[in-house]
């Protein structure tokens, strides 16, 4: 037997290795005005960490996809990076008396996150818990919006965190996984049907309502209590989801269409009937009509892609203080790409951006060698997930659309959304190593 | 399926790519505009150490100018007459006035020839403050101010010929110099500034809103000439009648406000202007119709926001309005008879700034072109020691650019007549001759004027108006237009005419001593 040695994750690795440091050591020269690297602990932990889940899969022989990692690590070294270059008392924990600054804290979350991964990819050698339990997942999800509705705290406006002691806990990351396998286990299993017999109504075919019935209520429901809890961004995440998987399953635009139409039909009437939906698309058609008071966080957002430009102001030579203040609330979640693009400039932007494109193209490529329907529209959604999580923060920071709450992947500070998009990865990489070995064994037995 | 997941991939790299569209006009196509925008943090932190250009006044008199010490930047400012039109910059409450509007060249953000300013860019060079020459004399400024100290109102004059402005100035006024130096003891006199009730901080040559009362009949009497709805001849039959019982338009009864000692009679114009007979502009009005009368005023510049200067940094002026302002901007019709017979004279729901009655004066002065006004005369290089004046270095001559037709130069002539009877003649000097220079030490010139008292809900006393210019006499151009406005200052005749009067003449005096 060949051990699969990884070559190509650790060569696309090297760049990690150099720049998380070197992030690290720029960022305290420019603060200190000293010529010498600085405290590096937390970027060679990070470093280590991203190369043991690399040793890791060696070990255990994994042939999964050797591109997502160093892609995701790369995107989560510049976020690193970033949070370390932002005050590290705009959050933090205080984890039973040890005091943990905001990157260090979100190193934590790394090492965790990469280590769910790591278990994940290995261990998990058949859907078949994720696939037949279909139905316990979605009610597991729905119960857990609905704790989160009735007991969550509120925080920036938005019910959906639970508290567990010192750590908060985000319950919508996990309900996006979960809800993304119930969507591919109903979706593979009555494929056939929903693709084919259209019944032509008037003008417009229109699906086998039976089927899609039992789907677009629990839909309905999730998509309700996310309305409700004020958290628009991970409504519009999970409409984007469900709609791509459709899409993919069905191969039908016109499923697309509609439920966009639905879509522009239910935000009309949110806006007419939440004061919160009003407030963002008016700050969204205009944020300079109030630009201290509701368009405060989108002008600055702006004023900070204009100070950036095409080469970046450079890493800790942006974002003027205001009053002593960081000019924009929310940089270290909702707006840490606005950091990354008035720093590292349009370039460095750009960069983020191909990086995740790049990793929205592996996890696509999982999805169509993955061995059956289930697998495949399982990677779909999860890659969707990111991808579209991604599109959403970064055009609704560049005002393209109504800025919603949500964090950018890898990047963004924030326990919950690491560890689930770290899960995500490890989804795709057991998908991945699945197609691979089945592949090899076709190879081996030729019939 | 794997056709519609490599259909998936193309979506959505297509979405990456028009964010990253959008992420370019913010970062190269629109940056320059967010760079400079005043509230962006990066320019606040720039001013607070920044050098500012110097202003000065048409003559070379030192207005505004900046030290920096130990990295923050002092404004001085030498005048609170100029308080408003030249504003303050203050790195705690941003910048207004003229100081808003140059606020690029002043802090030597942008050059304003474009190609040194490209020049700038690729050389990473920065470009240096610039200096502002005003078209005010100070000393007019200072006497103007000086008419009006106790009293709450404003004061505007203009050349009307070529729209520069000569003096511009409101009361209650305010230091400017400790609201724009050291945020730390900026905040207190700010507070004080903003404490007194009658609000100091509104510029009300600018932002003043007001019912002008009888000055509005110059704005109809140009329609009325203009378009042929009447001559200098016309009456109305029922005037003398009505004079004594009230001209009923739609069951309200439109009555003199005072009559004094005249005695009902069939008047033409100029007696009509003389005495100031609401009943006459009432017909007027009525005859020329709402249509027509909105038209003329909007010709005025009344519905919509003026502005002083033009393009880029202009100082924008609040709008006037001859109705009730319409829900999307402009003027909405008149919604009866009954309003366009008061509109005709100035009350009902007319609401003017001093500056639009100025640039209504100048009108019927420069045979009805209305001069586009303008404030700053020259951008010039920075001046290093701004105590011996400004540098001969004039980079740019903003102006005012070109005016526009109003009214014809015959409707003109005849106006001006008749502003000049309503100053001087018979009857009118009993209302307006306060405004004759003759009275303040200027012989041999004529002046033309119309005063107002405007009427206010409640028991308030009325606003007391003035607008005029001179010299007026045929064939002579005038070279100062004004207009006057003493809040709750009674009757046109009392406050606001001899300040006009009086600041006329200082002009007239100014200019022959050179």
């Amino acid at each position: 037997m060949t051990i699969a040695w990884r070559g190509t994750e650790l060569r696309l690795l090297l760049p990690v290795l150099v720049l998380v440091p070197l992030g690290f050591a720029l960022t305290h020269v420019v603060a200190s005005g000293r010529l010498d690297p600085g405290p590096l602990g937390l970027a060679i932990a990070y470093v280590a960490l991203v190369v043991a889940a690399h040793l890791a899969l060696v070990l255990a022989d994994h042939r999964g996809d050797q591109l997502i990692l160093p892609l995701a690590a790369t995107v989560g070294g510049v976020g690193l990076v970033m949070l370390n270059r932002l005050p590290q008392s705009l959050t933090g924990v205080d984890l039973f008396g040890l005091q943990l600054g905001m990157a260090a804290t979100q190193l934590a979350w790394f090492a965790l996150g990469l280590a769910a991964m790591v278990v994940i990819a290995v261990f998990l050698r058949d859907d078949g818990a994720l696939r037949h339990y279909k139905y316990t997942w979605a009610a597991a999800g729905a119960a857990l919006m609905l704790v989160t509705f009735l007991f969550g705290a509120e925080r920036y406006g938005a019910r959906l965190w639970i508290d567990l002691g010192p750590i908060g806990f985000q319950p919508g990351e996990a309900i996006k996984i979960v809800l993304v396998i119930f969507i591919a286990g109903y979706l593979a299993e009555k494929r056939a049907l929903l693709a084919g017999a259209l019944r032509q109504v008037g003008p417009i075919k229109i699906p086998p309502l039976p089927y899609f019935l039992p789907m677009l209520a629990i839909f309905a429901i999730v998509m309700g209590i996310v309305v409700i809890s004020n958290d628009l961004g991970t409504a519009l995440l999970f409409y984007g989801i469900f709609l791509t998987m459709l899409f993919v399953a069905t191969g039908r635009r016109s499923y697309v269409l509609i439920g966009l139409v639905l879509f522009v039909v239910g935000s009309f009437v949110a806006y007419q009937l939440f004061g919160h939906v009003q407030v963002r698309v008016d700050n969204w058609i205009n944020p300079w009509a109030d630009p201290t008071g509701a368009g405060y966080q989108t002008v600055q957002a702006l004023y900070a892609f204009g100070r950036g430009g095409l080469f970046g102001e450079g890493l800790g030579q942006g974002l003027p203080l205001i009053a002593g203040q960081l000019p924009i609330p929310a940089i270290q979640t909702d707006f840490i790409f606005t950091a990354v693009a008035e720093e590292l400039g349009l370039v460095g932007a750009f960069a983020l951006l191909a990086l995740m494109a790049a990793l929205v193209v592996r996890g696509l490529r999982v999805a169509i060698l993955a061995h059956d329907d289930f697998s495949s529209l399982l990677a779909v959604g999860l890659t969707a997930s990111l991808g579209l999580q991604t599109l959403i923060i970064v055009a609704g920071n560049a005002k393209l659309i109504p800025l919603t709450g949500i964090t950018f992947p890898f990047v963004s500070y924030g326990g919950s959304s690491l560890l689930a998009s770290f899960v995500v990865l490890g989804l795709l990489l057991s998908m991945s190593h699945r197609s691979a070995a089945e592949a090899d064994a076709a190879q081996a037995s030729p019939a | 399926m794997t056709g519609n997941i490599r259909r998936l991939a193309g979506y959505l790299l297509l979405s990456f790519a028009i964010v990253t569209g959008g992420l370019t006009w913010w970062q190269l196509v629109d940056a320059h505009q967010l760079a400079t925008r005043p509230d962006n943090p990066q320019v606040i932190a720039a001013h607070r150490s920044a050098l500012r250009g110097s202003i000065f006044d048409a003559r070379g008199t030192l207005l505004a100018s900046t030290t920096v010490t130990a990295g923050l930047a002092r404004r001085t400012y030498t005048d609170s007459a100029f308080s408003h039109i030249i504003g303050y910059a203050s790195l705690l409450y941003g910048t207004t006035g003229i100081e808003h509007a140059y606020d690029d060249l002043l802090i030597g953000q942008t050059d304003p020839n474009p190609l040194r300013n490209l020049l700038d860019d690729v050389l990473a060079r920065q470009p240096q403050p610039k200096d502002l020459s005003l078209t005010i004399d100070k000393r007019l400024e200072d006497y103007a101010a000086a008419q009006l100290k106790g009293v709450v109102g404003a004061v505007v004059a203009i050349d009307p010929v070529t729209g520069a402005i000569l003096a511009s100035v409101s009361t209650p006024t305010f230091n400017a110099t400790p609201i724009s130096g050291d945020p730390a003891t900026a905040t207190a006199p700010m507070a004080a500034i903003q404490a007194n009730p009658d609000k100091p901080l509104v510029d009300r040559v600018r932002q003043g809103m007001y019912t002008p009362g009888s000055i509005m009949k110059i704005v109809t009497a140009s329609a009325a000439l203009d378009s042929g709805t009447i001559t200098p001849q016309t009456t109305f039959p029922d005037q003398p009648k009505q004079e004594t019982t009230g001209f009923v338009v739609d069951g309200f009864t439109i009555r003199e406000h005072e009559l004094g000692s005249t005695r009902p009679a069939l008047w033409d114009l100029s007696p009509a202007l003389q005495v100031s007979s609401n009943i006459f502009f009432a017909h007027v009005g009525l005859k020329l119709g709402g249509d027509r009368f909105l038209s003329y005023a909007k010709r005025f510049g009344f519905c919509e926001p003026m502005q002083i200067g033009s393009g880029d940094r202009a100082i924008p002026v609040t709008a006037s309005y001859v109705t009730r302002p319409a829900s999307g901007g402009g003027c909405s019709p008149f919604s009866d008879d009954v309003e366009l017979a008061s509109a005709a004279f100035g009350q009902a729901q007319v609401t003017v700034t001093p500056m639009q009655m100025a640039l209504v004066a100048a009108t019927v002065a420069n045979g009805g072109v209305m001069p586009a006004p303008y404030v700053v005369s020259a951008v010039r290089a920075h001046a290093s020691n701004p105590t011996r004046g400004p540098s001969a270095t004039i980079l740019q001559q903003p102006g005012g650019g070109s005016g526009h037709r109003v009214i014809s130069s015959t409707a003109a002539a005849e106006l001006r007549s008749a502003m000049v009877d309503a100053v001087s003649g018979p009857i009118g000097r009993i209302y307006a001759g306060a405004g004759n220079v003759r009275l303040y030490g200027v012989s041999g010139v004529a002046t033309a004027g119309k005063t107002g008292t405007a009427q206010r809900s409640g028991n308030l006393p009325p606003h007391s108006w003035f607008i005029g210019f001179v010299p007026a006499q045929g064939g002579a151009t005038p070279t100062i237009a004004v207009a006057v406005i003493v809040e709750g200052g009674g009757a046109g005749s009392g406050e606001a005419a001899p300040i006009g009067g009086k600041v006329m003449a200082e002009w007239l005096k100014l200019a022959a001593a050179g």
